[in-house]
């Protein structure tokens, strides 16, 4: 699977500006498609803009939920009876989803959650806690803060194509909750995911072009 | 239906049906210390002793081409800051396999999955005869390709990266490095796992290893996210609980 790519440099609606073409916001609740901030967290997000080094992507980590699910690098899904698998080409991330009813970790925090489905109809419904509270939503420096819950939404609408949606509830950061819809498309039978590496040494990323086209 | 009932009682009185013996499925964990030295050791401080897990040849001991045999000396010596484990590079086959650290396997009709919970690597491993990459192309988990032989999940791995290391001690391998593994259920809760070993480049001929590997059978059992941080120079390295 692979998504549409405008997401990953940034859910907001953006111009096109150096390294990241014009795209539409994928957020469709609140309805103005704008990330609800809480008073000053906006401004955070511009800062981060203008150090892309802090991306915690660019430094090597899994992108976090629902980031992982719009990179710019394809996903590879499985499944059976007991779990649904995602596997990120993009710094070899994982997420292993039991869908056998068991109870969430305690105490537990990282990168890409603790995730646990279920399915309502044709939809797989996969509710994640547990996330360390670093991970940003996009290139542009839209972030997540501690204490976010996620529940994301997967429904195959054809043979090929694949609605995702994630309600992101995290009031340190955001003053509602708010809905990301993303799709995906499934690549063709003879496609492989390749081996990422990334944490062997790489040391410009602090040159990295802000995802606004500003300099420092 | 008495035949049928006969069947059952054979089933129920194994402690695993011969129909789970191509079911590799659940999260496994290599016995024993295998990770440390392929060879083996003697005891030492903080260590008891271990046998080699080198089946092939008889003496236990790694075929090493006679100068390959002075490099893996040296990585010995020099392994407390050369190891690539130690900055979260992804350990390569068959060390993956042997880590005290589980991985989880997932079977799907056309690929068998392997996720390390070690920095999360993950290995794809087509069984539907596509062909290896072309030579050049390097990875450090290699490229796999596998297919059933008898009741043995074999795994034909190339396309390696030099980089990797083959256990703590030191012992390596070039990028002509072939591995051969073999996956075969033994029981209910363990599976026996070899790999052959081959690299004319460092060894005079190819060996082999045999370890069991352990299935965590505990209810709700799961894998824990082990990422790597940087630290102040920059290089990545293990969070504190993932330190053996």
């Amino acid at each position: 699977m692979a998504a549409s790519l405008s997401a990953a440099f940034n859910v907001e609606e953006h111009a096109a500006s150096y390294g990241t073409p014009a795209g539409p916001s994928v957020i469709i609740d609140p309805p103005d498609g704008k990330l609800p901030y809480l008073p000053g967290m906006r401004e955070r997000a511009l800062d981060n803009d203008k150090h892309r080094e802090r991306d915690p992507v660019g430094q090597c980590h899994m992108h976090g939920v629902p980031r992982v699910m719009f990179p710019p690098f394809p996903l590879e899904i499985l499944q059976d009876r007991e779990y649904v698998v995602i596997l990120a080409e993009t710094e070899h991330g994982v997420r292993i989803i039991p869908t056998d009813g068991r109870p969430f970790l305690t105490n537990y925090s990282s990168w890409n959650g603790d995730s646990r489905g279920r399915w309502e109809g044709d939809t797989l419904v996969v509710e994640v806690r547990g996330l360390n509270g670093r991970g940003w939503l996009d290139q542009a420096g839209n972030f997540m803060g501690a204490g976010a819950r996620v529940v994301e939404r997967f429904r195959l609408t054809g043979k090929d194509s694949l609605d995702y949606q994630a309600t992101v509830e995290n009031p340190s950061v955001f003053s509602r909750p708010f809905t990301v819809r993303v799709p995906l498309r499934r690549r063709p039978a003879d496609v492989e995911l390749l081996e990422y590496g990334c944490i062997e040494g790489e040391r410009d990323a602090v040159h990295m072009p802000s995802a606004r086209g500003e300099t420092k | 239906m008495i035949r049928t009932a006969l069947v059952w009682v054979f089933f129920t009185g194994t402690a695993w049906a011969q129909s789970e013996s191509r079911d590799l499925r659940g999260i496994w964990q290599a016995a024993g210390t295998a990770f440390q030295n392929l060879e083996g050791a003697a005891a030492q401080q903080g260590r008891g002793a271990a046998k080699s897990a080198v089946v092939d040849p008889a003496n236990g001991k790694i075929p090493y081409r006679t100068d390959a045999r002075k490099s893996a000396e040296r990585n010995a010596k020099e392994r407390a800051t050369a190891d690539p484990l130690l900055a979260c590079f992804q350990p390569g086959v068959p060390r993956a396999a042997l880590l005290p650290e589980p991985f989880q396997i997932f079977q799907n009709p056309d690929r068998v999955v392997i996720v390390y919970q070690h920095v999360h690597a993950y290995r794809v491993i087509f069984t539907d005869g596509r062909p290896h990459y072309d030579d050049g192309i390097e990875f450090y988990m290699g490229d796999s390709r596998g297919r059933w032989e008898g009741n043995s999940f074999v795994v034909d791995v190339t396309n390696f990266k030099p980089e990797t290391w083959l256990d703590d001690a030191g012992n390596f391998h070039s990028a002509k490095l072939h591995v051969v593994e073999r996956y075969t259920r033994t029981a209910a809760n363990t599976m026996r796992y070899e790999a052959t070993v081959e690299d004319p480049e460092v060894f005079e001929k190819s060996w082999t290893i045999r370890v069991d590997l352990v299935r965590l059978a505990e209810p709700n059992s799961q894998l824990v996210e082990h990422e790597c941080e940087r630290d102040a120079q920059g290089i990545y390295r293990h969070p504190p609980q993932f330190l053996k």
